[in-house]
């Protein structure tokens, strides 16, 4: 029975009461549309009060009416966990804004003597209605959680059905206490609006933007470098508290985005077992890859020959890499009478590892400075950056029960001989004996 | 005029003039404080962004610290498991690449307009030394990160490097030219880059750095604060600004917008996403050294000049720039702020140009000679 008259009454007699009362101020008194200041009177209390309740405001009267004119949109939006945070946060923040300036207003219509003067009754009403108005948005929004994404799904079609001449009360039946508070008061203020100071939200200063500026021209100059003074300490003050609304907000805001990531970095890890698997083979891949490499080098330390390729392997036109007794890559060829060519693939420039491929002209490139490297001379050519050629490297090939056939130092000095037939079989190493000679 | 000061007189005179302990009161620093208003005024906000990219580095990189593993097998693949499976990890290792660029980038701009400005003239000399050793501290840390993720471009540019400080001993006297050799060997830790160097390079980039950064930026604002800020122009305009609040408000402002900008980039773009992909294979030691080997951006300005011109030029300039720096106070002490102005656009312009063109102009000079 409440509910009819609260949601289906209430509501009627509101809007009956802001057409006509707004139609008949502007009628009889328009000029009292854009209120009373009462700047004049107080300015220190006010710059506290009004700042905060009006950024607050319109702040959250905007969401209200995006949420009523695009439910769908809202609804959408609101599904998404990053935006209704966001919403929630910039909502809550605004609503403590607005408190705290309403708190103000009201305060100083009671410690203020000359305030006292041209308070009247209705202005003290409609600060306590405000009053309640936010709290108990504020209780929505803070106790019962997700209140945002109500007005979409249950406020919309009700507004719609007043609109509509359709009253539908059902639409708020199970809504907790404080929303249908809220709401109630919501009508109860649009009711006494034509008849408050709050009609001024009715009249937008537009023309401010383009009328041409005007100057106030005092009387006496005391009393306009009085006025100056005055004037400069109170924009500074909003200069202030804009600022540091707008710093604090911000930075509750920035905060709370990077915070969110911030700590789940810290969190244990959610992997799938197929992503866990895939770790735990790339790590045992690498782990392999440097036992390999200690391997390398302590058969270097210990063994006098180690094993390239067999000879049949190399190819002549793309080197096989290997590493040298110094733990440098190097480079093996096959050499067109069918020898081996073996030299340091670490380019003497700044010390890249030169490419494998042999260009046309029987050079390997390095890529990191462009330097060509001849590899029958090692000598790079003209024009390159690398000045000193890459030193070639002894070499042994040993037929397969392990006996030296030919070797080659080097310098170039060879020993030993190899027939053509067994050259196809035989095993090419590297071997300590000519390592120091490695420039 | 008769009584000539003895050395340790004027020492503790230089000191109480760079000094003035004094003057360190809350009304010098926070009610008194004023800000000239003048053309240039924008540059007093450089200083404060390249120390809010400071902290964002501190702040990323104590967090990576919780996974990364500087070891030669794990280094690339923790690297990974940060980018890939870590929640946010991306977005910290971006940030973390993001700002150490933003951090150059306004440090730079810091570095010639206080030169154009002359921020280094007396009394503020210990200002202009303690923020030269923080450009090259600044430097210093790009290098030893890059080397960190331990991917074949990171090893392969490091190589060079480490490579190229040999390279100076062709041109030392006799008994020096060793020198560079061992300089190299105790950065580089064996006989070629690997598990001693990345320790190094780690332990460097982790802690040492740091904790030389920390006590030279103490100095470096304590400096500043004792001297207030600078005229920054020739003729002293007469209208300032309150340090506090407003000042200090813009300057929070500015540091939230650097930031937002920061993270929303670190969000969308990978840093690595301006290289091609195999030079991010993890750096494998076997095989041929990929191409497109090059350094960060912010050292174009000397790898580019090494690419053209003859080494010991290079080297000499650099010596050159680097005595320069240090001795700017006593060499432009009686320079007019407009000459000062035209050299720092002329070295703002050589910066712009060899890292925006320096790629064109390297490949303009090989096809002449080549």
């Amino acid at each position: 029975m409440s509910d009819q008259f609260l949601f289906i009454a209430l509501p009627y007699v509101a809007l009956i009461s802001l057409v006509i009362g707004s139609i008949l101020r502007f009628r009889i008194n328009a000029f009292s549309y854009s209120s009373l200041s009462t700047q004049f009177l107080e300015d220190r209390w006010l710059a506290w009060a009004s700042m905060p309740w009006h950024i607050g405001i319109i702040v959250i009267l905007t969401g209200h009416l995006l949420a009523f004119s695009f439910p769908g949109v809202w609804t959408t939006l609101a599904a998404e966990p990053v935006f209704l945070i966001t919403v929630e946060v910039v909502g809550a923040l605004c609503a403590f804004l607005c408190l705290f300036g309403v708190l103000i207003l009201l305060v100083r219509r009671f410690v203020d003597a000359k305030l006292q003067a041209v308070t009247n009754h209705l202005e003290i009403v409609v600060l306590l209605i405000l009053l309640i108005q936010i709290s108990s948005g504020l209780a929505v929004a803070l106790l019962h959680r997700w209140g945002s994404s109500w007005a979409p799904g249950a406020l919309g079609p009700y507004l719609h059905s007043i609109l509509m001449l359709r009253p539908d009360a059902a639409y708020l039946s199970d809504m907790p206490p404080f929303v249908k508070m809220h709401i109630a008061t919501a009508w109860v203020l649009l009711m006494l609006l034509p008849f408050t100071r709050l009609v001024h939200a009715m009249s937008l200063p537009f023309h401010y933007f383009f009328r041409a500026p005007q100057k106030v021209v005092w009387n006496s100059s005391r009393s306009e470098a009085r006025f100056e003074q005055r004037l400069e300490k109170d924009t500074e003050r909003r200069l202030f508290i804009k600022a540091s609304v707008g710093l604090g907000a911000s930075a509750v805001l920035l905060s709370l985005g990077t915070l969110d990531k911030f700590f789940k970095y810290f969190l244990k890890q959610d992997l799938s077992n197929e992503q866990e698997a895939h770790l735990l083979s790339e790590k045992l891949h690498r782990l392999k890859q440097s036992a390999q490499e200690r391997e390398y080098e302590l058969e270097r330390m210990s063994k006098d020959d180690i094993f390239v390729a067999k000879l049949s392997d190399l190819s002549k036109t793309k080197g096989k890499y290997f590493i040298d007794y110094q733990m440098r890559p190097a480079l093996a060829f096959r050499d067109e009478n069918g020898l081996p060519i073996l030299l340091s693939a670490k380019c003497t420039h700044l010390g890249c590892t030169v490419g494998q491929d042999l260009d046309e002209q029987g050079r390997v490139l390095c890529p990191c400075h462009i330097s060509y490297f001849d590899i029958k001379t090692g000598s790079p050519s003209a024009g390159s950056p690398a000045k000193d050629p890459l030193p070639h490297i002894g070499w042994a090939l040993q037929n397969e029960q392990g006996k030296t056939l030919l070797a080659q130092d080097a310098e170039g000095r060879r020993e030993g001989s190899i027939e053509p037939g067994q050259l196809e079989s035989s095993l090419l190493f590297i071997v300590k004996r000519f390592s120091g000679e490695a420039a | 005029m008769s009584e000539r000061k003895t050395r340790f007189q004027r020492l503790t005179d230089f000191l109480s003039d760079r000094l003035p302990l004094h003057k360190l009161s809350f009304e010098n620093m926070v009610t008194k404080k004023e800000v000239p208003v003048h053309g240039m005024s924008w540059a007093y906000y450089m200083g404060g962004l390249t120390l809010l990219f400071f902290l964002i580095q501190l702040v990323t990189g104590v967090f990576l610290l919780f996974y990364y593993q500087p070891t030669v097998s794990d280094a690339h693949a923790s690297v990974e498991y940060i980018t890939f499976f870590v929640n946010s990890g991306f977005l910290i290792r971006n940030l973390h690449t993001w700002s150490s660029s933003c951090m150059i980038f306004c440090l730079l701009v810091h570095v010639l307009t206080a030169f154009a400005m002359k921020g280094f003239a007396r009394p503020r000399e210990i200002t202009w030394w303690s923020g030269s050793l923080l450009l090259i501290l600044t430097f210093s840390f790009g290098f030893t990160g890059y080397l960190l993720p331990w991917h074949q471009i990171a090893v392969n540019a490091t190589k060079v490097v480490l490579q190229s400080i040999e390279e100076v001993g062709r041109y030392l006297p006799g008994g020096f030219a060793n020198l560079p050799t061992y300089i190299k060997e105790l950065i580089q830790g064996e006989a070629s880059v690997g598990q001693a160097t990345l320790s190094r390079f780690y332990a460097l980039h982790v802690v040492i750095l740091p904790l030389i950064f920390f006590a030279t930026l103490g100095l470096h604002l304590l400096s500043v604060q004792l001297h207030g800020i600078s005229q920054g122009i020739d003729n002293p305009s007469k209208k300032t600004e309150r340090f506090f609040p407003f000042f200090i408000l813009k300057d929070f402002w500015l540091w939230g917008l650097a930031f937002l900008v920061v993270f929303i980039l670190a969000l969308c773009l990978p840093f690595e996403s301006f290289y091609s992909y195999p030079l991010f294979e993890a750096f494998d030691s076997l095989g041929s050294t990929p191409d497109g080997i090059k350094p960060e951006w912010y050292f174009y300005f000397v790898y580019y000049p090494l690419e053209i011109l003859p080494f010991w030029i290079v080297m000499l300039g650099m010596t050159f720039a680097g005595a320069g720096l240090f001795l700017t106070p006593s060499i432009f002490k009686h320079t007019s702020r407009k000459v000062l102005s035209i050299i720092a656009s002329v070295a703002a312009a050589y910066l712009i140009i060899i890292t925006f063109f320096g790629q064109a102009i390297y490949e303009a000079f090989k096809g002449v000679s080549g």
